[in-house]
């Protein structure tokens, strides 16, 4: 019980010490401090895949990160970091770009500048899209081809969402993107009010000087929008081989999401919160030997989407187990007893609490808040799974579980169950 | 060194000079000969370089579509012991650099990667 207590109040600091948004230049700045040996600095950019033009130029603009820019070329870029001995890293997920930059302590300035000429004087050379730039889009895509589990995934997007959040994170393998389309979509984005900076382990005053000298003079145009997500809901399959069979069935919503779903995913999920053990997740018990379930939870700004990614070696053995995960997720949205409820809330806010302790995960929980210029805590996510209540979660399932379900099957299409096969 | 040295531009940095040797230039440019031709000055750099290959990768496809075909033709009246017919001569205005910018760059490039391949840090 004390240790309990211990953990959820140091929790409880970690989201207090994160500084308040601060508007500096008019770019959002947020910055925490836990006095750790290392810093990092974030350019969360709202450029994701939804917000594209043209169907992966996101992905382009995720690789031309750090390329040449009016202050040095993409050589010198790496050259230099390398000699102060940090890391830059660029991701992208649906709705956020996230350029980082991890460093040692004192080297802010230089680290800071890396990004800030970037999002200010990218030059985006049609020679260093056709060099670097397209052949690692390629590659990417490749190497997607034999990872069924994201395949899946980006397959279930597109049918849920259609456009908007459907878009995929990865350019087709044959587009018809050049260096200018993706110069024309970082001019759209790459504006003051589409960025938010995040540092930690860096003062934030510190931080708001530094961005602030440099990024004063960028061009202060609206906030880019997309479409308010619609859920739709569909069947599609997918032709594979090489990995292992591969069945996504879930449900997504459009709208904030809602801390039931998350807690009836933390039920549900079968990683075990000891390791080498089967865990109490009622879909880990009933599956065959050599399948898997993994709870998939993907919460988005105005919409999210639940479900459970099925992965087996044979067509049959997906089915079993697709069957069972399905069983399970039908007796959990007929509500959960006291005990399992509880105990559903506590991992899901284990989960959401956690997930702030990495660098990763706290620009992505984090980030979008700050964009958006809510507070920067997740107090209010914790507080939210604190207000669940039986009849609201047997009542927000079930309403989930009566839409128009999504499913996608990779793999050997012959074998692999359809929708109905599975009880949905 | 594709491209060699040039006095070009400090000629051109001074209005005096520019104006005595622009003539002189565009005599000797077409007594050279390679007009006559259809070619552009920039088709008799010497591509058997690294340099010059990576610059010629960087053309558009246009441009790379248009001198493989410049250098069909000159190639061709030369089998023919003969010049191309007088309109098919390259004009003065169309005699432009399209090459030579790439191959500064890919130089630039290069010289850049020298210094950062043998630079001396210290910490101040």
């Amino acid at each position: 019980m004390l240790v309990a207590r211990a953990s959820s109040r140091t929790v409880q600091r970690v989201a207090r010490n994160f500084a308040t948004v601060v508007d500096s230049a008019g770019v959002k700045v947020a910055a925490v401090d836990t006095n750790q040996p290392t810093t990092s600095v974030t350019f969360l950019v709202k450029a994701g895949s939804r917000f594209e033009s043209k169907p992966g130029v996101a992905h382009g603009l995720k690789n031309f990160a750090f390329k040449g820019t009016a202050k040095r070329s993409a050589l010198g870029t790496v050259r230099e970091s390398e000699i102060y001995g940090g890391v830059l890293s660029a991701s992208l997920s649906r709705e956020h770009l996230a350029l980082t930059a991890e460093f040692l302590r004192g080297d802010e300035k230089y680290f800071v500048d890396v990004l800030t000429s970037f999002v200010t004087s990218a030059k985006f050379a049609r020679h260093e899209y056709n060099e670097y730039v397209a052949p690692v889009m390629q590659t990417e895509v490749e190497e997607s081809k034999f990872n069924p589990g994201f395949q899946a995934i980006e397959a279930a997007h597109a049918v849920a969402f259609h456009n908007g959040l459907g878009s995929s994170l990865l350019s087709s393998p044959h587009n018809s993107i050049t260096h200018e389309d993706i110069l024309s979509f970082a001019r759209s984005t790459f504006t003051r009010d589409n960025i938010a900076v995040l540092g930690t382990g860096i003062d934030q005053a510190t931080l708001s000087t530094l961005v602030e000298q440099s990024l004063s003079k960028m061009s202060a145009t609206s906030q880019i929008s997309s479409p308010a997500s619609s859920y739709f809901g569909g069947e599609t399959r997918l032709q594979a081989h090489g990995g292992p069979q591969t069945v996504f069935t879930g449900f997504g919503s459009a709208g904030v999401p809602s801390p039931e779903v998350a807690a009836l995913a933390a039920f549900l999920s079968t990683t075990p919160a000891v390791k080498w053990s089967q865990g109490t997740s009622p879909i880990a018990a009933a599956l065959p030997t050599g399948t898997a379930v993994e709870v998939v939870y993907l919460p988005y700004s105005d919409a999210s989407l639940f479900g459970l990614l099925v992965q087996g070696p044979t067509g049959s053995a997906v089915k079993e187990a697709g069957n069972a995960a399905v069983q399970a997720l039908k007796t959990a949205t007929n509500g959960l007893k006291g005990d399992d409820l509880k105990k559903a809330l506590a991992k899901a806010k284990f989960a959401a609490a956690s997930a702030v302790d990495s660098r990763a995960g706290l620009v992505s929980v984090l980030g979008s808040k700050v964009l958006s210029g809510h507070e920067s805590s997740i107090d209010s996510t914790l507080a939210s799974f604190d207000k669940v209540t039986e009849s609201g979660f047997a009542k927000a399932t079930s309403t989930l579980l009566k839409n128009k379900p999504v499913f996608v099957a990779v793999g050997d299409v012959a074998t692999l169950p359809y929708v109905d096969d599975l009880g949905l | 060194m594709p491209l060699g040295s040039t006095l070009a531009p400090k000629v051109l940095a001074s209005k005096t000079l520019t104006s005595w040797i622009t003539p002189v230039a565009h005599w000797y440019a077409n007594l050279a000969g390679y007009r006559k031709y259809g070619l552009k000055y920039d088709d008799l750099i010497i591509e058997e370089y690294e340099d010059v290959q990576r610059a010629l990768n960087r053309l558009t496809p246009r441009e790379q579509y248009d001198r493989a075909f410049r250098m069909k033709r000159a190639s061709h009246a030369s089998v023919l012991h003969n010049v191309l017919p007088k309109e098919q001569w390259t004009k003065p205005e169309e005699d432009v650099r399209f090459l030579t910018p790439h191959v500064q760059e890919v130089e630039k490039e290069d010289k850049e990667r020298a210094m950062w391949d043998t630079v001396y840090v210290s910490r101040k």
